[in-house]
């Protein structure tokens, strides 16, 4: 967030925020807005709370009842079902840890910064459990690396973290043992590589030193974030 | 129905849906559909493409309803931003606004016409934003009115009132930081 000024002595990330909510951005001023409200969470509050401001003036529009077909269109284009409760039924044990799903904070940034390249299509994911978040990752498609910055998750003394990938099939696999003071970059294997895609969840559980020698988390997971684009 | 109900009972439908709740999507539809409508049709000015776009809403908030935070916002504003956003996406694509008649300040009415059906918004608000740009020059509420329910950008209201961009820019970014202060007091 930047505290400069306009020619009016207003704040131009407030200005920025409010032009956009009124929707007067034109093409490549309303993008780059846009890309703002995605990555910087302050930012998007900005938007959010003049939003807030504005919506009462909706009222004054005259409602009208769409016809029948468009819920039948809107149920046609959301994912299909089977998959998605699939999912949730593998992911059952997840529960209570709640799926960050979307809010790319400005962590994740600091993460892209650390990989230190512009990358095609990064994938990000904000690991998040119990209130916190814990860890940020970003995945190079390209280099097939995965580069976990911690947050703000606090070290046991006897426990590790460990990172798993949950693809659509629900099943987790083992990525590798993350550090609380410092990021780590794996390697993924060409098998791991295919299955991190938009939609897979990365999640961190807390396993004895050396990692789950079972091959699937066997301490309490602390958080889970979804693969997005971003 | 009671609009504190109402508003939790979509605030309700909204936390389901990240599990995947289809029922709870059509919930918040049912509870929202003619305002989304209403506020896409308004903009875009033709029923198949606010059809088209009330479509990508409701996608939109299935995908999105964990972003949803009760706790920060309203869940009508919330809705509201969503469909105006997807319109204004709708109108930059096709590089027009659908009204760009000359507007004139001198025929310019205040939103008397507070409608009792208003709906979902708690009343009060609805007044004290009403009050609030009642308190702004008749010029910037013109302004502020064209880029909300047509979807104009700082050109397309400085050509509709006739006026350079730069005027324009002042116009909007004082008038919106007065009603800031005003909605504040």
């Amino acid at each position: 967030m930047s505290d400069t000024f306009d020619h009016n002595g207003l704040p131009e990330d407030e200005v920025l925020a409010a032009e956009y909510a009124l929707g007067v951005l034109d093409g490549a001023e309303r993008a780059a807005a846009e890309q703002r409200v995605a990555r910087e969470r302050g930012f998007a509050r900005l938007v959010a709370a003049w939003e807030e401001r504005l919506a009462p003036w909706a009222a004054a529009i005259p409602e009208l009842a769409p016809p029948p077909h468009v819920w039948n269109r809107i149920t046609d284009a959301l994912p299909a079902q089977e998959q998605h409760a699939g999912l949730w039924q593998n992911l059952a044990f997840w529960r209570g840890f709640g799926l960050a799903a979307g809010t790319l904070a400005a962590a994740c940034l600091a993460a892209l910064i650390y990989l230190g390249v512009s990358q095609q299509e990064p994938l990000v994911a904000t690991i998040e459990g119990g209130g916190q978040r814990h860890f940020v990752a970003t995945i190079d498609v390209k280099r097939s690396t995965v580069a976990i910055v911690p947050a703000a998750f606090r070290a046991e003394a006897s426990r590790i973290p460990e990172l798993w990938l949950i693809p659509a099939d629900g099943r987790p696999r083992a990525v590798g043992l993350l550090r609380a003071d410092a990021p780590v970059t794996f390697t993924l294997s060409p098998e791991l590589a295919a299955l991190a895609k938009t939609d897979a969840v990365l999640a961190v559980s807390l396993e004895p030193p050396g990692g789950s020698t079972t091959g699937l988390p066997t301490g309490p997971v602390i958080g889970t974030g979804k693969l997005t684009n971003l | 129905m009671d609009l504190d109900a109402n508003r939790s009972l979509i605030a309700a439908a909204l936390g389901r849906i990240p599990q995947g709740d289809r029922a709870a999507l059509q919930t918040v539809y049912r509870l929202t559909s003619a305002k989304l409508f209403g506020i896409c049709l308004r903009i875009l000015g033709e029923h198949g493409e606010a059809e088209d776009v009330l479509q990508e809403v409701y996608v939109t908030v299935w995908r999105k309803a964990a972003d949803f935070d009760a706790g920060r916002a309203s869940p009508m504003s919330w809705l509201i931003a969503i469909a105006r956003n997807r319109s204004i996406d709708r109108l930059r694509a096709s590089r027009t606004s659908r009204n760009m008649d000359a507007i004139d300040v001198a025929a310019d009415i205040a939103d008397t016409a507070v409608r009792a059906d208003a709906a979902l918004e708690s009343a009060q608000e609805h007044a004290k934003l009403h009050a609030c740009l009642g308190e702004l020059a008749t010029h910037e509420r013109a302004a502020l009115r064209g880029a909300f329910f047509d979807g104009n950008t700082y050109e397309d209201l400085a050509a509709r009132m006739k006026v350079p961009l730069g005027t324009m820019k002042s116009w909007i970014r004082r008038a919106m930081f007065k009603l800031k202060a005003c909605l504040q007091r």
